[in-house]
């Protein structure tokens, strides 16, 4: 009896499904595919069809290659993301992309509103991004490579200081104001004795981030390990945990979302030391290139220059989220 | 000698240059297998007494002696419950009791550990949860969590801070009864000293009721529960013994609140 009644719920179970699949199935489609965003996609195409007012080459097919790639993504997508919030928010993106793309191909290609040397064509951008994208990608590395070094030495020194001298309770008062006193001074002035101590520019650059990103870190750190409930040492105590399991397994994670917000600030400022250092000294990364062809009256490639910033810095910042999220998914 | 025994504690805490004496002249003692609830009044300074039995506290003068050796810290020998966060909110229920059982038997493998958080999960019937987080369990279901902990942890002595005084009703008396259960099956028993407000778990769960008063907390009367064990809720009730003996409780703990205040019109 009980294993009939075992096997009869699944299969019931099924057949509600497919129920429900066959009926609502046309409504489904036309909820994932029946969008203002595809209109967009094809005013985009159309717009390109438009003669051109600019006499320069305005590559057009790039801007149409880009935009069908972004549409098939989007159909694809579309197929598969569940949640209907994450859904809008995807086309959304997208047709404020297709949007954006309309309005550049308009005001630059089409009828020449803007000057031309300072805003070439979306199409001409695309071209430069293709043709340049070894160059890019190494001073994309570069970047990345100077902000890890700096911004990961920082974190595994910062974190386990701010965790001994936070939990000191004598020790911890006293740098706290020490560290907003240290904190508080613009990394960027470091500069100098940088320059004066270290021998290339790299080294200076990650002296900088290091700094950038350490006082935040440290003060975040303290201030999370100074608040943590005392009924939560009080439970680790009471375990017996020795002065390392107490710092490491309970005070880190119980002070994780004050140390986030500190390496949140931290990446944020390393992201503007950089490129601006890069901008006045270097001789490589994304700052360096947009500077160097935006000397040189190539704006082409300095509005690809910034556009690349604009992604890494997203890219990265997701990938923190990410980090940050998965740390502290026992939160609520 | 008594597992436990607790010499003339007096604690006396300095608050915004107020001093106030939370625990006065209080000794008693507990053997060993025994339990033992420890009731009063909020402010009559039973969690405070409690907390110096766990460690954290230290008393102002008295002392107290566990197999004859003075209490000065907290020690891998007595477990506990608190009435909240007991539970660390990033460990899920598995992790949680396999860390209490890592701080007492450092020799256990990451795997005995494991095995044995899991047996005892399953002692508390939550074998289907041991992979949430504390944030997705009930109140009742922490609890749990954190008695199998400190039975995971075998230590001799457990010592319980009202832990199912946010519980509501219903899962209190089932908690109250899988507690009594896990205990009285233990072989040997294990020493627990109980602190609560409510008469009838002290009534079903103890075998001495240390009843205390506030201003300055000092021990009332120690009595005694007469009912032999395996206790059955439904059965004990009914008996006119228990609501005897309930009675007579009741009317102490609350002459004592009566005197205390001094009023012939209090309204309780």
């Amino acid at each position: 009896m009980n294993i009939q009644a075992k096997t009869a719920a699944p299969s019931a179970d099924i057949s509600e499904k497919q129920e429900k699949t066959s009926s609502g199935f046309k409504a489904e489609i036309f909820r994932r595919y029946f969008r203002v965003v595809h209109a967009l996609f094809a005013v985009l195409l159309l717009v390109q069809l438009l003669p051109d007012k600019l006499k320069t080459e305005t590559y057009a097919s790039y801007v149409i290659w880009f935009a069908v790639g972004v549409e098939v993504l989007t159909l694809v997508v579309s197929a598969f993301i569940k949640k209907r919030e994450s859904l809008n928010l995807f086309v959304d993106i997208v047709a404020f992309v297709y949007a954006l793309l309309t309005a550049w191909t308009l005001a630059t290609a089409k009828f020449d509103l803007l000057k031309a040397a300072l805003f070439p064509p979306p199409g001409k951008v695309f071209w430069q991004f293709i043709g340049d994208y070894d160059k890019i990608l190494t001073n994309v590395q570069s970047s990345a490579g100077i902000i890890l070094q700096g911004y990961l030495l920082a974190i595994a020194a910062a974190i386990p200081l701010g965790l001994f001298l936070g939990w000191s309770a004598r020790l911890g008062s006293a740098a706290t104001y020490i560290s907003k006193f240290l904190g508080a001074i613009p990394p960027i002035v470091y500069i100098p004795y940088g320059i004066a101590l270290l021998p290339t520019f790299r080294s200076v650059s990650v002296f900088v981030i290091f700094l950038a990103t350490f006082w935040p870190v440290l003060g975040g750190t303290m201030s999370g390990v100074m608040n943590v409930e005392k009924k939560t040492i009080d439970s680790a105590k009471v375990l017996n945990v020795n002065k390392f399991t107490m710092l490491f397994s309970v005070i880190l994670p119980a002070s994780l979302q004050q140390i986030f917000i500190g390496c949140n600030q931290g990446l944020t400022v390393s992201f503007v030391l950089l490129t601006s250092a890069e901008m006045v000294g270097a001789q490589s990364g994304l700052g360096y290139y947009i500077k160097n062809y935006s000397d040189f009256g190539d704006y082409t490639r300095t509005i690809v220059g910034l556009i690349v910033v604009g992604i890494v810095i997203v890219f990265i910042s997701f990938i923190f989220n990410r980090i940050q999220k998965f740390l502290l998914r026992w939160k609520q | 000698m008594s597992k436990i025994e607790i010499k003339n504690l007096t604690v006396n805490y300095t608050e915004k240059k107020k001093s106030f004496t939370a625990l006065k002249n209080v000794s008693f003692s507990i053997e060993e297998g025994e339990f033992v609830s420890v009731i009063g009044s909020s402010g009559c300074g039973k969690s405070t007494l409690l907390s110096i039995l766990e460690g954290i506290n230290s008393p102002t003068e008295g002392e107290i002696l566990i197999n004859g050796e003075p209490v000065t810290g907290t020690g891998p020998d007595r477990g506990v419950v608190f009435q909240h966060y007991s539970l660390f909110p990033w460990m899920t229920a598995r992790k949680n009791v396999a860390f209490g059982i890592k701080q007492v038997n450092k020799s256990a493998s990451r795997a005995e550990r494991y095995h044995l958080a899991d047996e005892f999960l399953e002692k508390v019937g939550l074998e289907q949860f041991k992979n949430k987080y504390p944030s997705q369990l009930s109140g009742g279901m922490q609890q749990r969590v954190a008695i199998a902990r400190a039975l995971a942890m075998d230590t001799d002595i457990l010592l319980m801070d009202e832990p199912f005084g946010a519980i509501d009703a219903k899962n209190r008396t089932i908690l109250q009864e899988l507690l009594l259960e896990l205990w009285e099956n233990a072989e040997p028993r294990k020493t627990v000293v109980f602190v609560t407000h409510d008469i009838d778990e002290a009534i079903f769960l103890s075998d001495k009721i240390v009843m205390m008063t506030a201003n300055p907390g000092r021990v009332y009367r120690e009595i005694r529960v007469p009912f032999d064990r395996p206790r059955n809720r439904a059965e004990l009730v009914q008996t006119k013994e228990y609501n005897k003996f309930r009675n007579e409780l009741l009317s102490m703990f609350y002459s004592d609140i009566v005197s205390k205040i001094g009023g012939e019109e209090v309204v309780l």
